[in-house]
């Protein structure tokens, strides 16, 4: 089961198993001297969750302001991502490509669209490197 | 030698019980054959650590047997076997040494020669090694009066995150209580029934908090236990007279600190008589007293406990204190510095700056600071500013640009108004008092973007490690006692902060970390260098291709495709962006690239190349999903080389057509 998104146009998706909740971007505090693709700190019920703009940390254009917050989790390390969409949870076919990327695992073909599969624990890795590849 | 404390025998005999069950736990396994592969391993950190324990609270019985227990460990582990016949005489020293932590154990003179006999057949059958601890026995044999052995007292082990989340859950009643009287607002005014109430509260959580507070730590004392013995040796072997005065030594501190402060502590220690007290002989020709005299002296000051270590040597000469100041630097720094660099530093600065960069590292890892005072012919002291618990921390809460921050109230000397600024040197300083301290936004210092501040705007004297900054903010929010949070994992590469908060109105503030204020210039050099992903295949010698595509995804499948084909890849996500790269990049081999995209598309980028000399003969090829004959043929009268459909993903159509117009 994935969670299906957008990032901008492009359209993504996420394992449910990684996603704790969806919610609405709400007041996030800066953190200067991060990445540009750091939007900041979230105050989620008294834990301070980093907050991550996707678009930014893929490289993508977008017109409007990301407005959804995804909590996602692996292995204790829990982050946000803020993206522009969250459309539904559902299945997907099976990946018509894998990849060898820091943020996707592969890609799969869903409604005649490429859906990039976020790989969450790649992209907390990454991260936690310090940097978008 | 010092009567070791009371307090930390019962914790030593704890601890040191629950590693001899874990010896004969395993001893018992080797024998049954059922012993894990790293079992030896094991037993040697179990013996290895109550040695060093027994070794510092000075038992010495309990040292020399745990030793000789390590040695035929470490023996065995270095023959590659562990022999059956070992484990009996091991476990008669587990019991031994059982005993002797007990407080009521035999001399094991006997025991001590097997375990060494033991250790030389396992190196080859020669003769018995007599082990060198095993020689101090004779000098121990009544090993002083049993420690305290009847002294009981009521202790519980408990595990140090069931102590660390009980904290945690104070910080979060405090701030629990935070956002109630937020919620609360005027009405606990309008309420007497409501407003004694939340006194009361305010009260019970206050000690609630002590109490926790009070778990985690220990005195300083529960670590200077060796020292006296470890500065007569250090002198000893200096040729120095010193004696030590410690001071305030039931100060309590985190024990998270204490623990990690003990070897520092020794460092700073070994400085003050090895580079700071001057031998006897030019002592009295200087008319000071023959023995030295270091002191060791721990307070605490709110928040935060101060400790420092100073001696009535020589001091820091004169020289190097004006060059210091010259630099504009702190003697700190200078010392901690000149303790890396190998040539033309006087040694004698060196050898006083290894340890104390080991101190300013280790103090500044828990928010704290190193202060270095000297005064020549008269003595020198370092003084240790640390948090007294590390979960809560005392800040002054300050707006600047829209964004909350605090700064832990032990580093702010005033508040000042801005107004009377003057310029040093093209800079902006305030004159406080007859100094003048260098005048920063904030907001620039944090490394945030803001407006600038207004003309009478409030401003923070923060000091950290010698080093001054009056930082400029918009409003004075006010001191609140919060719970350090840190920014966790992910966001580890971003320096200067020494966590986050959160407020009673649900705001976060980023808790600044003031060394990293003070240190100019300011946040451009905060945070660390990025590290590039390792590049996957990175062959040199590998053709590299360019990927020139606005869909992340594809660009991703793409790159991933190539790469685990042996290329190297590079990225655009358009056409201009694909020049750019051509122009920073004569390495490109070959371009691969989608039709549409924003700013310029393949097509374009195509007669771009084409149009350049230099390029005349780069290979394009245009993948896209754009299929009809019409673009096919565009895109071969731009130039391109090859063309194909994307639709199918067909990875390997798109390898063989890389692969022939690279001509691999």
């Amino acid at each position: 089961m994935y969670v299906r998104l957008r990032v901008g146009a492009e359209a993504y998706a996420l394992p449910v198993e990684n996603v704790l909740e969806v919610a609405q971007l709400g007041q996030i505090a800066p953190v200067p001297g991060s990445g540009p693709y750091v939007l900041g700190v979230y105050n989620l019920r008294g834990e301070v969750l980093p907050v991550f703009d996707l678009a930014k940390l893929f490289g993508i254009d977008r017109d409007v302001e990301p407005d959804r917050l995804l909590v996602t989790e692996h292995a204790g390390r829990k982050a946000g991502f803020a993206v522009s969409e969250v459309s539904d949870v559902g299945e997907l076919p099976d990946a018509v490509q894998e990849a060898e990327s820091d943020f996707l695992s592969g890609a799969s073909l869903f409604e005649g669209e490429l859906i990039g599969i976020i790989d969450v624990p790649r992209v907390f890795d990454a991260l936690e490197r310090g940097g978008a590849g | 030698m010092t009567e070791p404390d009371a307090e930390f025998l019962v914790i030593f005999r704890d601890e040191a019980n629950e590693r001899l069950d874990h010896i004969v736990d395993t001893l018992l396994a080797v024998e049954a054959g059922r012993a894990a592969a790293d079992a030896i391993d094991g037993l040697f950190r179990d013996a290895h650590t109550i040695k060093g324990a027994a070794g510092m609270l000075g038992l010495d019985e309990v040292r020399a047997l745990a030793h000789s227990m390590e040695d035929v460990l470490e023996s065995a582990r270095e023959s590659g076997s562990f022999p059956t016949e070992l484990v009996e005489p091991l476990l008669r020293a587990a019991d031994a040494l059982r005993s002797h932590v007990a407080g009521s154990g035999a001399p094991s003179a006997d025991l001590l020669d097997e375990l060494a006999s033991r250790r030389a057949e396992l190196l080859g059958g020669g003769e018995p090694l007599e082990s060198p601890e095993a020689g101090t026995r004779e000098d121990e044999a009544p090993a002083g009066p049993a420690p305290a052995a009847g002294q009981e007292r009521r202790t519980i082990r408990v595990a140090a995150e069931k102590l660390d989340r009980l904290l945690d859950l104070v910080g979060e009643t405090v701030l629990h209580r935070r956002r109630l009287e937020h919620q609360l607002g005027v009405r606990v005014h309008e309420d007497e029934g409501i407003a004694d109430e939340l006194g009361l509260g305010d009260r019970l959580l206050d000690d609630l908090k002590g109490a926790a507070i009070q778990m985690r730590t220990l005195p300083l004392e529960s670590i200077t236990g060796p020292f006296p013995r470890a500065v007569r040796d250090i002198a000893a072997a200096a040729g120095r007279e010193v004696d030590l005065v410690i001071t305030g030594a039931d100060t309590e501190l985190d024990r998270v600190i204490l623990a990690s402060m003990s070897e520092p502590l020794v460092h700073l220690l070994r400085n003050a008589i090895g580079h700071g007290i001057e031998p006897p002989d030019e002592r009295e020709a200087a008319g000071k007293p023959r023995a030295g005299t270091v002191e060791l002296r721990a307070e605490q000051r709110g928040g935060t406990v101060e400790i420092t270590v100073a001696d009535d040597g020589r001091g820091v000469p004169l020289e190097t204190l004006e060059r210091v100041a010259r630099e504009g630097t702190t003697l700190a720094e200078a010392l901690a510095r000149a303790g890396f660099s190998t040539a033309g530093e006087v040694t004698e600065l060196s050898g006083r700056g290894v340890g104390l960069d080991a101190v300013k590292t280790q103090a500044e890892m828990f928010g704290g600071s190193v202060e270095v005072r000297s005064e020549p012919g008269q003595g020198t002291s370092v003084v240790l500013r640390l948090p007294l618990a590390l979960a809560l921390l005392e800040v002054l809460l300050v707006e600047r640009g829209g964004q909350v921050y605090g700064v832990p109230l032990g580093s702010i000397e005033e508040a000042v108004s801005v107004d009377g600024m003057l310029t040093l040197s093209g800079l902006p300083a305030l004159e406080l008092r007859g100094r003048s301290v260098p005048v920063a936004d904030l907001a620039a210092l944090a490394g945030a973007d803001a407006e600038p501040p207004g003309s009478a705007a409030p401003a923070l004297v923060i000091a950290a490690g010698g080093r001054r900054v009056a930082a400029v903010c918009d409003t004075l929010i006010g001191q609140e006692e919060v719970v350090v949070k840190p920014l966790g994992p992910l966001l580890e590469t971003v320096s200067g902060y020494l966590g986050a908060a959160i407020l009673g109105d649900g705001r976060i503030a980023l808790l600044l970390d003031p060394s990293s204020l003070v240190r100019e210039p300011g946040r451009a050099a905060r945070r660390r260098p990025e590290v590039a992903p390792s590049p996957i295949g990175g062959n040199i010698q590998a053709p590299k291709v360019l990927v020139v595509e606005d869909s992340f995804t594809v660009r991703e499948l793409q790159r991933s495709i190539l790469e685990a084909a042996g290329y190297r890849v590079e990225t655009a996500r358009d056409g201009r962006d694909a020049l750019d790269r051509l122009n920073r990049d004569p390495g490109i081999d070959i371009v691969v690239t989608d039709i549409e995209m924003p700013e310029m598309d393949g097509i374009a980028l195509t007669e771009a190349i084409r149009a350049d000399p230099q390029r005349s003969s780069l290979p394009v090829v245009i993948v896209t999903t754009r299929g009809s004959e019409e673009d096919r043929k565009r895109g071969l009268e731009a130039g391109a080389d090859a063309y194909m459909a994307k639709r199918s993903f067909d990875q390997r159509a798109l390898l063989e057509t890389v692969e022939q117009l690279v001509g691999r």
